[in-house]
């Protein structure tokens, strides 16, 4: 039961780099968000994408997931050439990108938009054993099925956004921000599931301001800034980093 | 008493295909952004399909609307994936403004020149008959043509609510990005949804062809109804063209029997004038709300 939402019995025998991202860049009419973005994803891992604000992390997990195509870069999932392929058929391929801010369907219930992604074709014939096992991930969304999305909290908003990628099978967790605007509890609550869900075999990439709590559950990490990335290392290295330090955890 | 209850009965046959011939022009602009000036085109279309079928081969207009429907959903999700989609990924949503209209206007210039500016109507074989009940009496065309509404209006109303193909269109509607991110093809659903919305508009146009006349330049007033309806009702929900068609057609019948039929157009500008004043979501609201 543990393991129905990962990928564990479709791992292919290929090596330890799930997935390969090099050289992305992108500009917003004209004005360059990200101008070098590389980064690798190990099989089976939690790898942090960290940075400040405007540093280029949501435009880079966006080109990933195939909701920008890239001005230039490569983006490699498992071999196969995915740099152009549009968001809808990342999905059918394991990416699954639980945006920024949520952005759950107010308008439909809790069920609704659960069973939604649920239909893609990677994961439909598992719809139903999908559906129960997010609700006993998430026992506050099965007692509000029947609800609204946009009647819920921020939090169980969260949940019901990184429900909704769980519902497509992903290889690839892609969770752009989870923790923001989260109360302290919910967002250790947060950082927790992140860890379990890794613990069950999906591959996580982590983007994230909250640098403290993310790199203490980070096997690896990028700091992204001015839209390149500037550093990487082992997650509990970085945290010693004095650079890392200074500039996101606010000790000198 | 008798005349009110008359005026209420034609009221509700008038709203009913009202709210049919809008339902369409809803759900394109809830779910895609776009102000279709074509919409009008669409349901004109529909009664010169159903005047052919009708004329050429005998086909009812009630059975028609299953061919016109077809076409015009083929017709209007190729406009859509084309014409419109161009224009808005080139310019803004406010360039697709200009460009149905552009066709709108090149569309019933065409339809003039194949069926000429004579007004038409199509008369089957129950055109003629009447009910009472009582002091009432109601023309069978008319009964029939407010039960297609309705069952129509249901349809969709279903298919949106319990259909894959209708929560990914609220989806859709709601967040175009989450719903890519879903595995909802957002274009390709584009293109169905205004296909769907142009297949509804012709198959009120089929109804409409059997109890009013009706000439290519009649598509303005459609396009306008459409409108004053989505404002009325609310936008994007069968419900909200339903509540804001039933208005419609008893404002423009009670305006017609008891102030007189030349002030039933200014009636409909007051009332639209006073709910953006009073309630500019319209009666039922946005059905898919402030997230856009």
């Amino acid at each position: 039961m543990g393991a129905a939402l990962s990928e564990q019995s479709q791992a292919g025998p290929t090596g330890e780099t799930l997935l390969q991202v090099s050289g992305l860049a992108y500009d917003y009419s004209g004005v360059s968000a990200v101008s070098d973005c590389s980064l690798e994803l190990p099989r089976g891992k939690i790898t942090a994408l960290i940075g400040g604000n405007g540093a280029g992390k949501t435009t880079s997990v966006k080109m990933i997931a195939g909701a920008l195509r890239p001005r230039s870069g490569r983006i490699i999932l498992d071999g196969q050439d995915i740099t152009n392929i549009p968001a809808y058929q990342t999905v059918e391929l394991g990416i699954a990108l639980v945006p920024e801010g949520r952005l759950v369907f107010q308008h439909l219930t809790v069920c609704e938009n659960l069973v939604l992604s649920g239909h893609v074709r990677r994961a439909r014939e598992r719809c139903q054993q999908n559906l129960e096992r997010v609700f006993d991930l998430f026992p506050r969304l099965k007692e509000r099925q029947g609800q609204n999305a946009g009647s819920l909290s921020g939090g169980e908003q969260q949940m019901l956004a990184i429900g909704r990628g769980l519902m497509t099978m992903p290889r690839i967790l892609v969770l752009d921000e989870p923790s923001l605007g989260l109360s302290p509890i919910l967002v250790s609550q947060v950082f927790s599931l992140v860890r379990k869900l890794n613990e069950e075999g999906i591959s996580v990439l982590l983007v994230e301001q909250n640098v403290h709590h993310t790199l203490a559950i980070a096997d690896y990490a990028y700091v992204l800034e001015k839209g390149r990335v500037v550093q990487k290392g082992e997650g509990q290295a970085l945290l010693k980093n004095p650079n890392v330090k200074e500039a996101y955890l606010g000790l000198a | 008493m008798t005349l009110f209850l008359q005026t209420v009965l034609n009221g509700l046959v008038l709203g009913g295909i009202y709210s049919l011939a809008a339902v369409g022009f809803s759900l394109v602009f809830g779910v895609l952004g776009i102000v279709n000036l074509t919409h009008g085109i669409f349901v004109v279309a529909g009664a010169y399909g159903a005047l052919l079928f009708f004329g050429q081969i005998g086909i009812d207009p009630l059975v028609a609307i299953i061919p016109i429907g077809l076409v015009l959903f083929a017709v209007g999700y190729v406009y859509q994936r084309t014409i419109i989609q161009w224009a808005v990924s080139r310019a803004s949503l406010v360039a697709s403004l200009v460009v149905t209209f552009g066709v709108a206007m090149m569309a019933r210039n065409g339809l003039q020149l194949v069926f000429g500016p004579d007004v038409h109507t199509i008369t089957p074989a129950y055109s003629f008959m009447s009910l009472t009940l009582g002091p009432l009496r109601m023309d069978v065309v008319r009964l029939v043509a407010l039960g297609a509404s309705l069952v129509l209006l249901v349809v969709l109303a279903l298919v949106l609510a319990r259909t894959h193909f209708g929560r990914a269109i609220r989806a859709t509607a709601q967040q175009p990005l989450a719903a890519e991110l879903s595995g909802l093809n957002v274009r390709n659903l584009h293109g169905l949804t205004f296909g769907l919305g142009a297949a509804m508009a012709g198959a009120s146009g089929a109804i409409i062809g059997i109890v009013q006349p009706f000439t290519a330049a009649s598509e303005v007033a459609w396009t306008l109804n459409a409108f004053i309806v989505v404002v009325l009702g609310g936008i994007g929900s069968p419900a909200g063209a339903l509540v804001g068609g039933l208005l419609l057609g008893m404002i423009n019948a009670f305006t017609a029997q008891y102030i007189g039929p030349s002030l039933t157009q200014a009636a409909m500008f007051l009332v639209l004038v006073l709910m953006l004043l009073v309630r500019p979501s319209g009666l039922l609201g946005n059905a898919f709300g402030e997230s856009r």
